[in-house]
């Protein structure tokens, strides 16, 4: 009874425990706090300071309600096999209320098109990679604080730790903005184009009389001017579709006769068409492809199987061959048919079968000629 | 409590792992049918040949009993929504291994254990079992993709689509599975009766 207890017991706890399972394949953008980069990955156990150099560009001085770029780059970190990357931008590292916008700040965009303040990307062969976040500067002026943390594997990665990194904090100082500056609306933010869409691009702007856009693919050096009709505070640019692949970027110039503003870069962020499929049409199509399997294969095993009127199961030939009535005597192919064929002495080398009435070659005795 | 992914994943790990053994089993058979000499004729002997025969039915039974619990479970995980090539393409693998096991295991009652003697029905049995453990595989595969982003089978140089699917028009599907049923009902009606082959 004991022992049948403690049997019980340890099959309980084995029950009871979870496993530890990291994921590997990220988690995917999100509004995050420090905390997912400091509980789980704080752990000693299963952390690691990482081995990567991560250094942040923002302009120190930025104006309330401004549109202000942050440059993360990240280089120089052993990385899992599907060399993935996360990135977090934080305004404080307390573990609740670290995201931006809990400090004034508003995403425009994201390095993956999103307005998440953290991001996943997988890094290039080149081991660097820079991601930009396009942010509005708080309404609050004051000095801000912003902090960078990097979160990735290795391979090997034996002990399965998650290997992180979190930069110093850097200061932006914020001050009033000059009244009647030109710049994006405050609830504008970059929309997001299905592949091969070429609608035009809405930009939403405050204080602006004129507005022009240059677009680049990513990579190029020379950008190109892009057609802008609007007025007021909606314009319309005309930029490209996005196939494949390919990133657009874009640069938006807000102007007033006052000021003229150069913004910073942003990305078209495409998103694939969405899927045309609906789970009844496939629960049905999957049905309707396992029923006809299911009849070719069961047809297959019966053409197969040894069922009544199968042709190897035929016996009529042998029961016609065994009714068929014996050949007459004559005629039979007996074992003395040789004994049968009589020698001529005018014919040397053939045999007379007088029953098919015929000459015939002896074979102990060919013919001369071949013949 | 636990989620219907939870739930998804232990029903998944039953469907896979009887059915691996019923295909192990059933290739098996097979080999020793086509290759009776094959180690000594160990392979080939009746008590290796019963056993064999005897798990790759109950792996295959457990399996197909199991598999509309997997599938249900996978389709709440999932929300009832299918928004990507790789979750339809889940589907329709799973319903193409449903097809071939139940063909697997339809085949083995209706003919009996005999089966296993006939060559043909012996070969034809052996690649049922695999390519039903394929389309298995395959939807487990996509499992694997969708939560974690990578499977086992991402080493493969070729592999079977799973990153586009072909998405038919309901109404399209909903005459295929009439047609499917028509065919079936052909087959156990119209067609000729597979009849329970003795053993020798």
């Amino acid at each position: 009874m004991r022992s049948r207890t403690t049997v019980l017991i340890i099959i309980a706890l084995l029950f009871a425990t979870s496993a530890s399972v990291a994921n590997p394949a990220g988690e995917g953008d999100a509004d995050r706090d420090y905390t997912c980069g400091g509980s789980c990955h704080g752990d000693p156990a299963l952390s690691s300071p990482s081995d990567g150099t991560v250094t942040v560009s923002v302009d120190p001085l930025s104006f309330s309600g401004t549109a202000t770029a942050v440059h993360v780059t990240a280089s120089g970190m052993s990385l899992s096999g599907n060399r993935l990357l996360g990135v977090f931008l934080l305004s404080s590292t307390s573990g609740n209320d670290d995201h931006p916008e809990d400090h004034g700040w508003n995403i425009l965009q994201d390095p993956n098109g999103g307005t998440h303040n953290y991001v996943e990307v997988v890094v290039p062969p080149s081991g660097s990679v820079t991601l930009t976040w396009v942010m509005l500067a708080p309404a609050q002026s004051g000095i801000q604080t912003l902090f960078t943390e990097i979160h990735h594997g290795s391979n090997p990665n034996s002990n399965n730790w998650a290997y992180s990194a979190l930069t110093r904090g850097y200061t932006v100082d914020v001050q009033p903005v000059p009244e009647n500056l030109p710049g994006f609306a405050f609830d504008w933010t970059p929309e997001t184009r299905v592949t091969g869409d070429d609608s035009p691009t809405v930009v939403g702007t405050r204080n602006t009389t004129s507005v022009a856009v240059q677009w680049m693919l990513e990579g190029e050096w020379v950008p190109h001017d892009a057609e802008v009709t609007g007025e007021g505070d909606e314009w319309h640019a005309m930029l490209p579709a996005t196939i494949g692949e390919t990133r657009i970027q874009y640069q938006v110039t807000t102007s007033n006769g006052d000021f003229s503003i150069v913004q910073p870069w942003l990305t078209v962020a495409t998103e694939p068409a969405a899927f045309d499929g609906e789970i009844w049409g496939a629960r049905v199509q999957a049905l309707a492809f396992g029923l006809l399997v299911m009849a070719f294969l069961l047809s297959l095993q019966a053409r197969l199987s040894p069922w009544d009127g199968r042709p190897e199961l035929d016996h009529t030939e042998e029961v016609e061959a065994a009714e068929t009535p014996p050949e007459p005597p004559g005629l039979e192919p007996a074992d003395d048919y040789w004994s049968r064929l009589v020698p001529s002495e005018e014919n040397p080398g053939w045999l007379w079968d007088p029953v098919e009435e015929e000459w015939v070659a002896d074979p102990n005795n060919p013919p001369e000629g071949g013949e | 409590m636990f989620g219907a992914a939870t739930f998804h994943a232990a029903m998944a790990e039953v469907v896979v792992g009887t059915m691996v053994l019923a295909t192990i089993c059933a290739v098996g058979c097979t080999i020793a049918t086509i290759f009776p000499n094959i180690a000594g004729g160990r392979l080939s002997s009746e008590r290796v040949m019963v056993t064999m025969d005897k798990a790759s039915i109950a792996g295959a039974l457990l399996g197909l009993v199991f598999m509309p619990i997997a599938a249900l479970s996978g389709s709440f995980a999932a929300d009832n929504v299918v928004n990507n090539a790789l979750l339809y393409n889940k589907f329709v693998y799973t319903g193409l291994a449903f097809g071939f096991w139940a063909s697997f295991v339809i085949g083995r009652v209706r003919l009996g254990p005999g089966v296993w003697q006939h060559r043909s029905l012996s070969v034809l049995q052996g690649a049922t079992a695999a390519m039903a453990m394929l389309m298995t595989t395959m939807a487990s595969s996509i499992g694997g993709k969708l939560v974690r982003g990578e499977s086992l089978f991402d080493i493969m140089p070729v592999w079977l689509p799973s990153d586009s699917a072909t998405v038919l028009n309901p109404v399209f599907s909903a005459v295929l599975l009439l047609v499917g049923i028509a065919s079936l009902v052909v087959v156990f009606r119209l067609g000729p009766k597979a009849e329970r082959i003795s053993l020798d």
